[in-house]
């Protein structure tokens, strides 16, 4: 039973604390550039909400036969601010508790998290671009418009850009975080024997 | 052999600019050769009409034309007596004035006006530019055997 | 323990660096020596006019280009206060229809008319797309002298597109309806609900139209047409939408079919048919409005009859041939053998072949029929496809180079092609949404090239900002090189749709100076100031005033009462160029009207109180502008002033001036 440097203890402490941010600012965001849209459509994605130019993006992709973006798409705004909140709590807990196998369990925690939504996102894109409506004014043969994972692509005439917004860099700061503690407590108790 | 080439060139541009010139400084176009002020001293005033031969008795046919086209686009500024209205009345102009300066007033007014100093010195006292009311010169003609009338000449 | 802050604030920073690096949106100037290939020197002229339609303005402007100046607005569908067209009594008469008097329409298309196939530089004609209208208008005098309304239409879109000799314009429906207006469910579109194509003799003097007959078609929507030219001449191509015949939410179930049509027309077949006495006399009421320049006034009839020919019992005038979805644009290159079909959602971009279409018709070649009409087999009439050319391409202008200019909607771009060999040479952005293009003589034999055009449905960020509403613009491109190049936004009034281009020297000679005043023959004119006079007819009072700088005659006018019709017929003595008067008076219900030198122009006012009421010239004038003026004295309903008027006379003084 391990337990954990002082500066350790703080730094988890720190990454969990960071996590409070997800509920505050947006965490993903979509920008999309068209000839008549230099100044670009954006949509941000919050923990439990989509904001920006959804409707005007929604507009212009009924014509190539996708849905309307709406919150009641996405069931997991139902149930993220829970997740976040657990894997706070987790990680504050790895503070007090003060025990390396719950450091270990936190990392990987907010690892599988990550993972888990970037693979939610690529099934809902890939569901949003592919699932399209038969009766759409433009079917452009062969043609489907999945949105980026992250970075861009181009889509028709738009130019589709999807990456992290500022919360979703706090998320990867909290995890490089998490994983750089146990390095450095795997590699300081390594030393010591 | 390159210089000769751009001297060339030059010169043809030269060439194709100048006719532009004078229109583009002076904004006065068809009538400009008519200009050359050179019977203006003789009291014929500016434009082509140079000599008129006037006979007696009157031309009895040109008179009703005459006092139509007077009646259409004349009469708004100028009586058949001597008062002013807008422009000077008729009375006497044939008397006052040589019959090449008549025409040449009413065929060539935006030049007379500019250049015939008995032209501008009825501008300054009238203070209205008068008109060119497109007449032509045989037009004019009539116009002004009718004001030979106006004046009781026979 | 150094390193790793160092590095863990490296790892910071990268991330930031990424957030930065989102993709820049497109950037667009125009470059190198744009602005001196667009600068035209004060004093000099533009090499080309413009005229381009105004959409729901229901104007015509006039540009010069290459400046992009506006150099004047021309009113044809739509009252225009600023010069009293609509309200003055002469040109009211202009805008009369079966439905009334239409102060408004929607005007889409211009095209000037041609001999030969080449611009000759007489007449424009317009089309309204609303009130079904045509319009003809005088290069001459820059005046709509004629509007044709279009019986059994619903709107007027495929319009008014010309023969090469300029022997008929077109008036295409743009909505199928009901006949001679049935009271029909809507639900009844395929059985009830019929197209209309009207066929419009130009004479070739005096330019007067007359619909020579309409072709019957089935019931769907024509949206733009084309005629042949060279060896196609004879023949008018349409393209066609909503062949689904859907009548409820076009925007879905207009768009189900992979492929609509383009309409090939014979037209030398239907006059022969015209000739053998098969069109059937149907009753229809529709307004013919002529402007005369010697009566300086429009008159308007109502028409009852047109010739019908149904193309469903006539066979071999009308033949379908298959495009990809919903077609907008269909153009005919230069040479006449090429028809280019642009399918506003499709993803490739048919080229037909008039050759092609001929065999095909000749070894009937035909995949089937609608309603009876053959429909000739797509890879018979096919030239062959333009791959991959953009998005929502809309319409196609030639250069006379063999290269081919289509305007691309989703895209907003430009893309050049070659027509034999369908390769694609170049494409430029265009800021944005392109609507229509223009190449000078672009849709003639001989096209003027130089540079095309292109009229744009936003703007945007391209201007000062106006509050919501924004200008529409046009951008001139240069396309005398391999590559186009951007020269020019100019911002446009209205919303521009398809317009022309003209050489300068084969307009600006023949331009109308003024109108002489031994020539009008307007009954009210006063052509002279002793014939300025009042007269009163009953209830009317009519004005018989002259205007010459710098005075109204009669300018003093007494003897009027509350309950009167007031007209002033004004003539403008003057004959000379740009002396135009104006004449407005307080209080009216109306416009201002401008007279030109040598016109008689007539303004109607009912007073409505008593008083004395200014009236004056509107058009500055001379250095005595502000003095051209009068007074009219309103006296109640049947007081009895004495009917007076006079100039220049003082009361109790000898009389000074002419008049009475």
């Amino acid at each position: 039973m391990k337990k954990l440097k002082l500066i350790s203890r703080l730094t988890i402490a720190l990454s969990a604390l960071l996590l409070i941010s997800a509920y505050f600012i947006p965490l993903w965001q979509i920008v999309m550039w068209a000839p008549q849209y230099p100044e670009g459509l954006e949509m941000k994605i919050w923990i439990d909400n989509i904001t920006g130019d959804v409707k005007i993006i929604s507009a212009l992709n009924h014509y190539i036969g996708m849905r309307h973006i709406e919150v009641s798409m996405f069931p997991e705004f139902g149930y993220m601010i829970y997740i976040v909140a657990f894997v706070i709590g987790f990680g504050i807990l790895t503070s007090i508790v003060n025990r390396r196998y719950m450091l270990a369990a936190y990392t990987a925690l907010l690892l599988a998290c990550g993972t888990a939504a970037l693979v939610d996102f690529y099934l809902w894109g890939y569901d949003y671009g592919h699932n399209l409506d038969p009766t759409a004014a433009i079917i452009v043969p062969g043609m489907a418009y999945q949105p980026p994972v992250i970075g861009t692509k181009q889509l028709l005439n738009f130019t589709a850009y999807s990456g992290p917004d500022l919360g979703g860099w706090f998320f990867i700061i909290a995890g490089i975080l998490a994983i750089a503690t146990l390095i450095f407590e795997v590699f300081t108790s390594r030393k010591k024997i | 052999m390159k210089n000769l080439i751009s001297v060339i060139i030059l010169a043809i541009l030269f060439a194709a600019c100048g006719p532009e010139r004078p229109k583009v400084e002076e904004g006065n176009g068809a009538n400009e050769e008519n200009a050359v002020a050179e019977n203006a001293n003789e009291g014929k005033g500016i434009g082509q009409v140079k000599e008129v031969t006037l006979n007696t008795p009157l031309e009895q046919d040109r008179i009703p034309r005459g006092k139509a086209i007077y009646e259409m686009k004349c009469q708004a500024c100028h009586r058949l007596d001597d008062q002013r209205v807008v422009g000077p009345g008729w009375k006497d102009v044939t008397k006052k004035r040589k019959p090449e300066w008549i025409m040449n007033m009413i065929t060539n007014v935006d030049v007379m006006l500019e250049r015939d100093e008995e032209a501008q010195k009825l501008l300054e006292l009238c203070l209205t530019r008068m008109p060119n009311q497109n007449v032509s010169l045989g037009d004019a003609r009539d116009v002004l055997e009718f004001m030979r009338q106006n004046d009781g000449e026979k | 323990m150094k390193n790793k802050v160092l590095l863990g604030t490296a790892v910071i920073l990268a991330a930031f660096s990424i957030y930065g690096c989102k993709p820049q949106a497109p950037q667009s100037a125009a470059i190198g020596d744009a602005a001196s290939r667009v600068y035209v020197p004060p004093g000099q002229y533009d090499e080309f006019y413009n005229i381009v339609s105004g959409g729901f303005n229901g104007q015509l402007s006039i540009y010069g280009i290459p400046s992009g100046r506006l150099i004047k607005i021309l009113p044809v569908f739509s009252v225009f206060p600023e010069n009293g067209y609509g309200y003055s009594e002469e040109t009211k008469p202009m805008l009369n229809t079966s439905h009334g008097f239409v102060p408004w329409d929607d005007l889409h298309h211009v095209a000037i008319s041609t001999t030969k196939g080449e611009h000759d530089g007489r007449w424009v004609f317009a089309n309204g797309n609303n009130t079904p209208r045509v319009a003809r208008v005088s290069l001459k005098s820059f005046r709509t002298e004629e509007i044709l309304e279009i019986p059994n239409s619903g709107g007027n879109h495929s319009s008014p597109f010309i023969t090469e000799n300029t022997e008929y314009v077109i008036a295409g429906t743009r909505f199928s309806v009901p006949m001679g207006g049935k009271d029909v469910a809507i639900s009844s579109y395929k059985e009830n609900f019929k197209g209309s194509i009207s066929f419009i003799k130009v004479d070739s003097v005096s330019g007067h139209m007359n619909i020579a007959f309409q072709l019957r078609t089935p019931g769907f929507n024509f949206d733009l047409s084309r005629a042949g030219k060279g060896p196609s001449h004879g023949w008018f191509f349409f393209s066609c939408y909503n062949t689904e015949q859907a009548y409820t939410l076009l925007e879905v179930n207009a768009s189900q079919k992979d492929k609509d049509f383009i309409m090939a027309v014979n037209w030398k077949k239907a006059e022969e048919y015209l000739a053998q006495g098969k069109g059937k006399v149907e009753k229809v009421k529709y307004a013919h409005n002529v402007y005369s320049e010697k009566t300086h006034s429009a008159t308007s009839t109502i028409r009852n009859e047109v010739t019908v020919l149904d193309i469903s019992e006539l066979p071999e005038i009308v033949y379908f041939i298959p495009c990809p979805k919903s077609p907008h644009g269909t153009d005919v290159d230069p040479t006449g053998e090429y028809i280019v079909g642009s399918g506003k959602l499709a993803a490739t971009m048919p080229v037909f072949s008039f050759t092609k279409i001929q065999n095909a018709i000749a070894n009937k070649e035909f995949e089937g029929d609608f309603d009876g009409i053959p429909v000739i087999k797509y890879e018979a009439a096919l030239h062959g496809e333009v791959q991959k050319p953009g998005l929502g391409p809309l319409h196609t202008e030639f250069d006379g180079k063999g290269n081919a200019y289509t305007s691309m909607f989703v895209s907003s771009e430009i893309v050049k092609w070659n027509v034999k060999t369908l390769e694609i040479l170049d494409r430029v952005p265009t800021y944005y949404s392109i609507g229509h293009l223009s190449v000078p003589g672009g849709p003639t034999k001989t096209p003027h090239g130089k540079y095309v055009i292109a009229y744009n449905k936003i703007t945007k960020d391209r201007y000062l900002p106006t509050g919501p509403e924004l200008t529409q613009s046009a951008q001139l491109y240069d396309i005398s090189g391999d590559k186009m190049r951007l020269l020019l936004d100019f911002p446009t009034t209205g919303e521009p749709h398809y317009a022309e281009a003209i050489p300068a020297s084969m307009i600006q000679a023949n331009s109308l100076k003024f109108f002489k005043i031994e020539e009008n023959e307007h009954p009210f004119a006063a052509k002279g100031e002793g014939q300025a006079r009042v007269e009163r007819k009953g209830k009317e009072v009519h004005v018989y005033m002259t205007a010459i700088r710098s005075h109204l005659t009669p300018d003093n006018i007494e003897g009027v009462n509350v309950g009167d019709d007031v007209f002033f017929h004004v003539t403008n003595l003057e004959q000379d160029w740009d002396v135009p008067h104006g004449f407005a008076i307080k209080g009216a219900n109306n416009a201002e009207i401008l007279i030109m030198p040598g016109e008689t122009q007539t303004f109607l006012w009912k007073p409505l109180s008593t008083g004395v009421f200014p009236f004056y010239c509107t058009d500055f004038c001379s250095a005595l502008h502000q003095e051209m003026s009068g007074y009219i004295r309103i006296s109640a309903a049947g007081v009895k002033t004495p009917l007076k008027f006079s100039t220049g006379k003082i009361e109790g003084e000898q009389p000074t001036g002419a008049g009475n």
